[in-house]
């Protein structure tokens, strides 16, 4: 690497992880006090019990736990640790960076002028509707084809230990036991529990694993920043090439879904980049705000902290001919009088 | 890897991070990296992942119990705490990044990357209505009232509002003419400059990080040689303000009379608002 571009490497990794970081901090904190003092299954109990409803009301929660792409990773990682039906984490995971109140004000913001409330409503339906599709299909597959070996592995000796647990006798008590994995009996919690820890050692335990989770979800997201920086400093050359693309009604969506993976851009701020690219149609834009969120060269590192390599494959293909195709037909359907 | 060890790696790459950030902020270096709504952001973040790590190393040794029963003997190390990878291996992905970054970082692009971000393009490619809807509307009236006169009698302007004059007919006119003084970057002028008598003179807009800023360049023509000033380098500039039209396009252009070293200013970015 020249002198020069290691200078301009340099400032694009440092900007986008000094961006980004804060963020994943969040996320990790937060899953790291969920797993030590949610109890499992709390979730559940907000979900309806309707297989296909929890996954439509898991794409909403978004509205009530804002966070960006960086941050739910971490925070759907240990809720399926905690229980949580895979269909619906998935859901959450695609869903919450869009349906936010955080980005429907940057994209109203961001379109100013341009539309700004029928962007940012079809950004968030289209975003909602993407991500309850996906849930839909993952409520079909078993566990193994979605979620990575290890974490599966981590799941099945949970669960293992959980029924061992049930089977043992019950005198102790469970005030002291809030990060405990469900117990499938149902009983008084009145009594002595043997392993029960001091209120300092959970906090300790909770930091312990918001680092640990912190750590593992920046590996990746150190790759992922590095190879942005790379194709952000360098990216001039494909420039010309994505204008020539902006008029063209199938290939505009495709180029700025390409673009939106190589940026990486933040789900809370993509939208000022989106508004820049006035050369593309309202659909292109759509897809690139839709897809972004969803599915990036940042978000694919992160993503396998959680996810099966094949999966994340299939997800990524299908999102971007899924998002493509919609936006096309929206495109066509809504914006053709703009 | 016994299990405090790991936690002490852990730990150093998250009080890296931390620290990195902190010191960025502390030192102003910031502001080239985020626009200002993102610097308490990253404050908070540095604090929070310094704070993270302090405390794991200072209880690294501590053995504790987390409120489950993990159903078995000698799994003290077990699921919350086992990683993705060796701890090193992650260590290493997480610091060399960064550490290599910061020893090599000057704060700004070199002169091949401001060309990818639009140094040498036309105000027509660059004018985009998002760039255009962070001016506001100005008229004579406002011109005036908002920018101050020099001793010599030159209208203080921001870079961006002569750049963006290029695509508003009515400020255009507003402005054409106008003695004006703005501060830049002096880089080459490396387009339409036959005579070796134009030079550039640039400024940044951020969107929301470096990574995603836009160059907002203006044209500067001096008639005959221009003056000495290193590359790069922070340029005062006066003299009046043209929209000349060439190879069927119009360019700001500012004819100069007076250029002198200026010190950088507080913000060197233009910022989303």
């Amino acid at each position: 690497m020249s002198p020069d571009s290691q200078q301009d490497f340099a400032l694009a990794f440092l900007s986008i992880l000094f961006e980004g970081a804060p963020f994943i901090l969040l996320g990790t904190l937060i899953s790291g006090f969920i797993d030590v003092y949610l109890p499992a299954g709390t979730m559940d109990r907000f979900l309806p019990k309707n297989r296909y409803r929890a996954v439509m009301m898991a794409g909403l929660l978004g509205a009530v736990f804002p966070v960006c792409e960086c941050a739910v990773v971490p925070v759907i990682r240990r809720l399926v640790k905690k229980g949580l039906p895979v269909s619906c984490a998935i859901t959450y995971m695609l869903a919450a960076p869009i349906v936010n109140p955080i980005t429907a004000l940057s994209t109203w913001k961001a379109f100013q002028g341009q539309g700004a409330e029928m962007m940012t409503c079809s950004r968030m339906l289209l975003g909602y509707l993407i991500a309850v599709a996906v849930g839909f299909v993952v409520l079909r597959l078993p566990l193994r084809a979605v979620l990575k070996e290890q974490l599966v592995l981590s799941i099945e000796k949970d669960q293992a230990n959980k029924a061992s647990h049930a089977h043992e006798a019950h005198d102790h008590d469970h005030a002291g036991c809030s990060g405990h994995d469900d117990h499938a009996h149902e009983h008084s919690h009145a009594h002595e529990h043997g392993h029960a820890p001091e209120n300092g050692q959970r906090m300790v335990a909770a930091f312990r694993s918001a680092m640990k989770d912190f750590v593992d979800v920046g590996v990746y997201f150190s790759i992922g920043v590095c190879i942005t920086a790379l194709f952000n400093t360098g990216i001039a050359p494909g420039a010309e090439w994505l204008d020539s693309l902006a008029t063209n009604p199938t290939a505009a969506p495709a180029a700025l879904m390409a673009l939106a993976f190589v940026l990486s851009l933040c789900s809370t701020s993509d939208a000022f980049i989106a508004a820049t690219l006035d050369k593309f149609s309202w659909g292109a834009k759509l897809a690139f705000l839709t897809f972004g969120p969803m599915m990036d060269v940042k978000l694919l590192f992160l993503y396998q902290s959680v996810l099966n390599k094949r999966f994340i494959v299939c997800l990524a293909i299908s999102l971007f001919i899924t998002i493509g195709t919609i936006s096309i037909f929206w495109q066509n359907l809504i914006f053709q009088a703009k | 890897m016994k299990p405090h060890l790991q936690r002490i790696f852990q730990s150093l790459a998250i009080i890296v991070w931390g620290g990195v950030m902190l010191y960025f902020y502390g030192s102003g270096r910031l502001n080239n990296y985020l626009t200002p709504d993102f610097r308490p952001i990253a404050l908070a973040g540095g604090l929070g992942l310094l704070v993270l790590g302090l405390f794991n190393i200072l209880t690294a040794h501590q053995e504790v119990g987390c409120g489950h029963d993990h159903g078995g003997e000698g799994e003290d190390a077990h699921d919350h705490e086992s990683g993705d990878m060796h701890p090193l291996t992650a260590f290493a992905l997480m610091i060399v990044p960064i550490a290599l970054s910061v020893a090599w970082t000057k704060d700004k692009y070199s002169p091949a990357a401001l060309a990818r971000k639009g140094l040498y393009e036309t105000p027509k490619n660059l004018i985009t209505p998002f760039l255009a809807s962070s001016m506001p509307q100005l008229t004579l009236e406002e011109i005036e009232k908002t920018h101050r006169k020099t001793p010599d009698g030159f209208l203080q302007f921001n870079l961006m509002e002569l750049f963006f004059a290029t695509g508003d007919r009515e400020l255009q006119s507003l402005i054409d003419g106008l003695k004006v003084e703005t501060e830049g970057r002096w880089v080459d002028e490396k387009v339409r400059n036959p005579n070796g008598t134009r030079k550039r003179l640039y400024r940044l807009f951020m969107t929301c990080c470096a990574a995603d800023s836009q160059v907002i360049p203006i044209i500067l023509d001096f008639g005959n040689a221009p003056p000495e000033f290193p590359e790069n380098g922070w340029v005062k500039v006066s003299g009046t303000m043209r929209f000349p039209m060439e190879e069927g396009e119009i360019h700001p252009m500012l004819v100069v009379e007076q250029a002198i070293a200026a010190e950088p200013p507080f913000e060197e970015s233009f910022m989303r608002k």
